[in-house]
């Protein structure tokens, strides 16, 4: 039984950690950038929340009402730095690492090194929690999850069903054909880049809601991120749903059955295994339509 | 760098002059001594980071796993049990080295991790280790270690001054295995990786093992650097050790420096450090970082190849902006600290390098034509042999077929080479001739069939040993190693063909290869600034320069003008004539009737025709095939 509410509760993170991963992963698929700048951003999101919330006494799920545009304009800002210099993938990763770096150090600098964490009082959702049948789930859990769920399922049809998803998907499979049709890739890349910072922001709100935050926090997203952009197969949007919810469900499992500092080894040996099986990820949509 | 001979003696000499001189320094005061020591341990850490990521390109952020490993080697056997900490720095080096060859070993295996996965992987490293360190007791248990101040010889105390030694020690390692690297085989073999690493395979460069013995020094040089890091410390934490410094670090150092050229890192260590400590002495500690974030990023941008390439191209001006600032700061004396100089010293430099203009171009390319030297090494081959001589098989391809996911695109076809001949084979786009080269080279592994060459089955073997056997392959669209100069290209071909050649014979053999396609006169030019019809003759004579038995030209004459093509069928005829057999993939029927002794139609990845030219290209099935179900033969 605990095994299995540890791995209900851990799929449900993990769609949390998709919504992270979902914005990373698109950026690459389509664009051929490696932005380690969105957790940057996604931690920017996530103080801003507390702040927002501790100082202004605004409700912390309301705050991306003035995060998501905000990380909106920096994406698109970062994106449009990319396209002006024609950076190449191996080096949007270096530089959007200084830009990490960066990020990083002026948060220890204005918030300190310590944990952040907002007091029950302005942040009620961290008391609450639903039960289900047998099971209880933490009310930002649950909200994560939600938030995740929805967010990613709609970039998902917005893709598939709008003209500009179309031209994005081209874009990715090949940039000069799709350029000599007619297709405006500055304009979609920075529509995509600030979409995928307004989702930073929206994650950052919902881990600020859940869990403290310290100025490291990026790195402990990091790997699992990265290993859902992989499992989930790099630019594919539901793949990345699918991968969170898997990745989160073995991290839950393995840290009862086993120990929590096994989970990263798993995941590890799982994105290993993927690597030489299944080098589009586990969940390859069909070719053709 | 120009003989081979010259590289050992250089590295003893350099050693002889630096000995003294680093001797001198451990005369100096114990905060100069400390600050030295800051630069010779991030020289050391950079440095063999930069022998994988900078010389081969695969990047990597797992440079605090190494790191950290040599740390708490140290802290766990030297400070906790004890054991001698001389033995603990060797420990900690092969330790921190099997880490790498297990990262290696799974990194390098899969064919589908390109450059970008790798970093990634290489990003997650370190954080799995620090979690792994922090649960077990054994190890750390998140409580941290301390380790005690190691008895050393009366000679070199106080401590500082033997830290100081041992420091140099490892960095003096760094920089020459970095040295001698840069000049034989192990780092040309990582340049032709970095520059294309599907090319350097099918020349005979075993990259697998190349790559292996890259990260392998990266972590011994690594591991050893944290355990000697590790003395100077006095305690370590998990926070402290696995932490951004290291990787950000030795990243921004080698950027800086210049990542083609093994005092890049070197250089970079001592202008970041020193940036380092003017920072925290002005009380700026906590913008060390994005000071350093910052600069990556406008590094990156604007000056990706680094200092000392800079440098090298105005090499007088750069050491007499420092001499003069160095000199007129200390002779005043008025401002600041000898550190203080250094780095107003080094800043002119910089600034002098950095100045907008040409400075020392590399020498322009002047009008060349492409002459077609006299080729005596190849004689004409065919010639010498008797009337009855008969052609052995040199390959035959039995039932190949090779599927990409659900495209079959070549669906069974048999295929024999004899020796002599020069085999035309042509088809509509997409009828599998590209495909039939890649099974032929190695590239690619057939779903089914067999390919055998001189009677031995290669269907298995990675692409390098193929080419020991003699297949070589060019490229459609040429694919030289662009840091590398024309004749260069072809001296890694020779370097690492069947039997392994120094550097310096490689380059005198290269000569014979020039003459051969003719390209003598650009021998010392880079692959960007010749053009398509000279890249296409050079990808030729790097392919010959693996002594092949065997050629494949795939539409080696694609998008010529027709002066440019005769001199490329000239060429062509001159390879077959000295006793290689070709196969020739190409569009322009005038060529394969000119040149080929048979020709084989391919259509829809299907075998249609066989035979001589005149015959095959008046087959019905072909015509049809190639114009489409409405035209006729072409009537005479």
């Amino acid at each position: 039984m605990t095994e299995l509410q540890a791995s209900i509760f851990g799929a449900l993170t993990g769609s949390l950690f998709a919504l992270m991963a979902v914005g990373l992963s698109m950026l690459w698929g389509f664009l051929k950038i490696i932005n380690l700048a969105h957790f940057a951003m996604i931690l920017l999101g996530g103080y801003l929340t507390v702040d927002l919330a501790s100082r202004l006494g605004m409700s912390p799920v309301a705050t991306i009402l003035i995060t998501a545009p905000l990380m909106f304009l920096i994406g698109a800002l970062v994106q449009a730095g990319f396209d002006r210099f024609g950076v190449s993938e191996l080096n949007s990763l270096l530089i959007s690492y200084g830009l990490l770096i960066v990020t990083v150090q002026i948060v220890t600098n204005v918030w300190t090194a310590d944990f952040q964490r907002m007091s029950p009082d302005i942040n009620p959702l961290s008391l609450q929690s639903v039960a289900i049948g047998p099971f209880v789930f933490p009310m930002p859990t649950l909200l994560a999850a939600g938030f995740g769920t929805v967010l990613v399922f709609g970039a998902h049809l917005v893709l598939e069903r709008t003209y500009a998803g179309r031209a994005l998907q081209a874009f990715g499979q090949d940039r000069q054909i799709a350029s000599a049709f007619g297709i405006d890739h500055r304009t979609l890349g920075l529509v995509l880049a600030g979409t995928a910072g307004a989702s930073a922001a929206i994650a950052g709100m919902l881990f600020a809601v859940g869990e403290p935050l310290t100025p490291d926090s990026p790195f402990e997203w990091i790997g699992r991120v990265f290993a859902i952009v992989i499992l989930g197969g790099i630019g594919n949007v539901t793949g990345t749903l699918y991968a969170g919810v898997l990745v989160g469900a073995i991290s839950g499992l393995v840290s009862v059955l086993w120990s929590p500092s096994a989970a990263p080894l798993a995941v590890f040996s799982l994105v290993v295994l993927a690597l030489v099986f299944r080098p589009n990820g586990l969940f390859p949509r069909k070719a053709g339509h | 760098m120009r003989k081979r001979s010259w590289v050992a003696p250089t590295a003893v000499a350099l050693g002889l002059v630096a000995t003294p001189v680093l001797w001198e320094i451990t005369r100096f005061p114990v905060f100069y001594l400390v600050f030295v020591s800051g630069i010779l341990f991030w020289a050391a850490q950079a440095t063999s980071w930069n022998i994988l990521s900078g010389y081969s390109g695969y990047f990597s952020f797992g440079q605090g796993a190494f790191f950290g490993v040599g740390v708490y080697t140290m802290a766990v056997l030297f400070g906790r049990h004890g054991w001698n900490w001389l033995f603990v720095v060797l420990l900690g080096g092969v330790a921190a080295m099997l880490l790498a060859a297990g990262i290696g070993a799974i990194a390098f295996r899969l064919r589908s991790l390109r450059g970008e996965i790798f970093a990634l992987l290489t990003l997650a490293v370190p954080f799995i280790l620090a979690a792994v360190v922090r649960l077990v007791d054994v190890i750390d248990g998140g409580q941290g270690i301390v380790v005690p101040v190691p008895a050393f010889p009366e000679a070199v105390a106080p401590f500082q001054r033997f830290y100081f030694v041992i420091s140099a020690v490892v960095a003096l390692l760094a920089l020459t295995a970095a040295y001698l690297m840069q000049n034989n085989r192990y780092g040309w073999a990582l340049f032709a990786v970095r520059d294309d690493e599907d090319v350097a395979e099918g020349l005979g460069v075993p990259t697998f093992f190349h790559k292996m013995i890259a990260i392998g020094i990266n972590g011994l040089i690594g591991g050893m650097s944290g355990a000697v890091v590790a003395l100077n410390l006095g305690f370590v934490s998990v926070e402290g050790t696995f932490n951004l410094r290291v990787p950000l670090f030795v990243i921004v150092m080698s950027v800086l420096g210049g990542r083609n050229h093994w005092a890049g890192p070197l250089v970079g260590a001592v202008y970041i450090h020193t940036l380092q400590n003017r920072l925290a002495d002005a009380g700026f500690d906590g913008w060390s970082l994005i000071v350093l974030g910052t600069v990556l990023v406008l590094l990156m941008i604007l000056a990706p190849d680094g200092l000392m390439s800079r440098f090298s191209r105005r090499p007088w001006q750069v050491s007499a902006a420092f001499v003069l600032v160095l000199a007129g700061l200390a002779m005043f004396g008025t401002w600041g600290e000898p550190v203080d100089w250094v780095a107003a010293a080094l800043a002119a430099a910089a600034i002098v390098a950095f100045l907008p203009g040409r400075g020392v171009s590399p020498a322009q390319r002047g009008v060349s034509s492409v002459g077609l030297g006299e080729s005596r090494a190849f004689g004409e081959a065919m010639k010498t042999r008797g009337e009855n001589w008969t052609p052995e098989p040199v390959v035959t391809a039995t039932d190949v077929a090779k599927s990409f996911g659900g495209v079959d695109a070549l669906r069974g076809v048999s295929i024999t080479v004899h020796e002599g001949e020069l085999v035309g084979l042509v088809g509509p786009n997409g009828s599998g001739k590209t495909t039939l080269v890649n099974l032929l080279s190695g590239a690619l592994r057939p779903t089914s069939g067999s390919i055998r060459l001189a009677g031995a089955e290669i269907v298995r073997l990675p692409p390098h040993q193929i080419a020991h056997l003699g297949i070589a392959r060019t490229y459609q669209i040429p694919r030289p190693f662009s840091s590398l100069t024309v004749r260069d290209n072809i001296a890694v071909a020779i370097m690492f063909g069947r039997e392994p050649k120094s550097l310096a014979e490689s380059r005198a053999e290269a000569e014979e290869f020039l003459m051969l396609v003719g390209l003598t006169d650009l021998a010392d030019v880079r692959p960007e600034q010749v053009n398509l019809h000279e890249r296409q003759l050079l990808e030729m004579a790097r392919a010959m320069a693996t002594r092949p038995s065997l050629l494949l030209l795939d539409e080696a004459l694609a998008g010529l003008n027709p002066v440019e093509i005769d001199n490329a069928v000239a060429v062509v005829r001159r390879i077959h004539g000295s006793g290689v057999s070709i196969v020739l993939v190409e569009h322009l029927l005038r060529v394969v009737i000119q040149l080929a002794t048979r020709v084989i139609v391919l259509d829809q990845g299907r075998q249609l025709a066989e035979g001589t030219a005149d015959v095959v290209l008046r087959d019905p099935a072909v015509v049809t095939a190639y114009m489409g179900k409405e035209s006729h033969a072409p009537g005479d």
